[in-house]
């Protein structure tokens, strides 16, 4: 058996049913992120793993054990919240601290134990600071400090970085994916940021309303979305339909929807002859500065591709320019 | 920053004189024995000596601070314990426990004493006793003041997810609530409870239509003092006004201090 496992859960509240039938297995030392647009239920299934909500029906098992019913304390898991959530009465070290007094430890060594994981995290110089004293990266830093200490069966890190500005939220995705290897323990990650989702996770489970659309790995799940709600949320996918697809291309594709990434396309001011590609003529509508990257919105004969090019080693087009495009047919996606 | 004008600065110091006279007057009134002529003659601060020797005096003034502590004690729990298991358990019912607490804002004290005693004064068990009475209604009298107060503080703190975490660390909720969130809104109690300090030291009314001159309080003790000797109710005057000026400082030091905690959460 896996080391956490959904088995059929469902969960509602009241009418609405926010968790529709989840079948999961997340395996042991791995970091796996719940990914989904807001209100798609990942928090939801969090916090029945963590027993802060009930579950409808189904099962929660951890480590073999069936936990669905255990005490939220009992469990042996560790969370970090989204909004900040340390103790304001105390310092940094005794909210590190709080954890293991529950738990009995003898007090010489909770000492050691704090200071052992205020420096993992890298804030031994903060550990008699007050959280209002702390900048928001410091003070979630502590918070995952406070649900290691106590050496949780699982991690759980609901949306933790969401309140913290770019670059520092860039910093600690590393930081955290760091602390999580080093020490081997399971963590399961929340975000809608599919970015995030991609540079921290073994494997990524994407939800959509109520249930999870396609579990992978994140290469995988970049390249190969199974659905059209997974291409639309991953990436920057051109998703066309087959009419849409006739018309910018000529060409019928062989069946349904056709997903293409934009930095896929080729895009030239000649046309391009190549074997096995959809070609397409347009014109530049806008073009987005994206710091590394240029993106184009061109219109082909009424519909809208967008192509994403390399700053600096390619040729810049304006608006108003006629440019030629192609794709090669075994890189798009046929759903 | 707007600059005052000298027209708005003229405004506050007459009010300020206009709400400082009476004191004044009467702590000067206190002080000085002989007034027959235009300035006042015969300084002496006789009768501070006087009403701070008499036993009565002293009895009244510590029967006033115990009759404060005992229902603000008893209030400040009931309200704590009924916001938990509201915010925890029953958050739809937060609105009505509101309603409920607002309502003695309303009421009178006459017509909550009279209903207080009409309800219990045949009352044969420790509810008929009229000490029991006084401490109830002035329960009923601080409980808007004392919800408020709490209710804001616990606002200013995340309790649900502070609550959360202290859960996920192996604290049972009631225990979380008294180690976690009652420390955070410590000073919020203070200052709500010091609001009712003031208030069950300015009553006259209910302590006088439930227990009559038998629970002499200070403002009792002011009244009797009033129909003997104007100087001596003067002097008792100013004590009472030192006293909630006191109280008032504390809440005043209490606040900013909090203002200071909270500018330097980010």
């Amino acid at each position: 058996m896996a080391y956490i496992r959904f088995e059929n859960l469902n969960k509602s509240f009241g009418e609405k049913a926010v968790l529709k039938d989840i079948n999961l297995d997340i395996e042991q030392g791995q970091l796996v992120t719940l990914l989904g647009p807001s209100g798609c239920g990942k928090s939801t299934l969090l916090r029945c793993l963590a027993g802060l909500e009930t579950v409808t029906s189904g099962k929660v098992y951890l480590d073999g054990t069936d936990i669905t019913d255990v005490n939220p304390r009992d469990r042996g898991i560790g969370m970090v919240f989204q909004q900040y959530s340390l103790f304001p009465n105390m310092t940094a070290a005794q909210n590190v601290a709080f954890g293991l007094k529950m738990k009995k430890v003898p007090s010489n060594e909770i000492d050691t134990k704090v200071n052992n994981i205020l420096d993992v995290v890298g804030l031994s110089a903060q550990k008699a600071q007050y959280p209002s004293q702390m900048s928001g990266g410091q003070q979630q830093r502590a918070a995952l400090a406070r649900a290691l200490v106590t050496e949780p069966k699982v991690l759980l890190l609901d949306e933790p970085l969401s309140a913290i500005d770019a670059l520092l939220r860039h910093n600690l995705q590393v930081e955290i994916r760091r602390i999580q290897q080093e020490l081997g323990i399971t963590a399961i990650f929340v975000t809608h940021d599919q970015e995030e989702a991609m540079v921290m996770s073994d494997v990524i489970h994407l939800m959509y309303n109520g249930g999870i659309e396609q579990s992978a790995r994140p290469i995988d799940l970049y390249t190969q979305p199974k659905s059209t709600f997974v291409a639309s949320f991953i990436g920057h996918y051109n998703l066309l339909s087959a009419e849409d697809m006739q018309k910018a291309t000529g060409e019928k594709p062989e069946s349904g929807n056709v997903a293409f990434r934009p930095e896929i396309i080729s895009i030239s001011r000649t046309p391009i002859e190549k074997e096995n590609c959809f070609t397409m003529h347009g014109t530049v509508n806008v073009s987005l500065p994206h710091g590394n990257i240029l993106r184009y919105a061109t219109v082909c004969n009424g519909v809208q591709i967008d192509v994403d090019v390399l700053f600096g080693e390619n040729e810049v087009f304006d608006r108003g320019d006629e440019v030629y495009l192609a794709v090669s047919k075994s890189e798009c996606v046929y759903l | 920053m707007k600059k005052h004008s000298a027209g708005s600065t003229a405004i506050i110091l007459l009010i300020l004189i206009y709400l400082l006279i009476p004191l004044v007057v009467s702590a000067i009134y206190s002080l000085f024995s002989n007034w027959t002529g235009i300035v006042p003659r015969g300084f002496t601060i006789e009768k501070y000596v006087e009403i701070f020797s008499d036993p009565l005096f002293r009895a009244a003034l510590a029967r006033t601070i115990l009759i404060c502590i005992i229902p603000i004690v008893i209030t400040i729990v009931v309200v704590l314990l009924a916001l938990f298991v509201t915010a925890i358990y029953f958050p739809r019912l937060e609105k009505y426990v509101q309603i409920i607490c607002m309502i003695p804002y309303t009421i009178q004290g006459v017509i909550l004493s009279i209903s207080i005693l009409s309800l219990y004064v045949s009352n044969k068990t420790i509810l008929g006793n009229r000490l029991i009475m006084l401490i109830g209604a002035y329960c009923i009298i601080i409980l808007p003041y004392i919800y408020q107060g709490i209710r804001n503080g616990m606002r200013a703190v995340n309790m649900p997810v502070l609550l959360e975490a202290a859960e996920m660390l192996g604290a049972s909720k009631l225990y979380a609530f008294f180690r976690v969130i009652v420390p955070n809104i410590l000073s919020a109690i203070i200052v709500s409870s010091l609001l009712a300090v003031g208030i069950i030291f300015g009553d006259y009314v209910l302590v006088r239509n439930l227990d009559g001159s038998a629970f002499q309080n200070i403002q009792i003790y002011l009244y009797q003092a009033m129909k003997s000797d104007g100087m001596k109710a003067s002097a008792v005057f100013v004590v009472i006004m030192a006293v909630t000026f006191a109280i008032s400082a504390v809440v005043l030091y209490l606040q900013s201090r909090q203002n200071k905690s909270a500018k330097g959460a980010k």
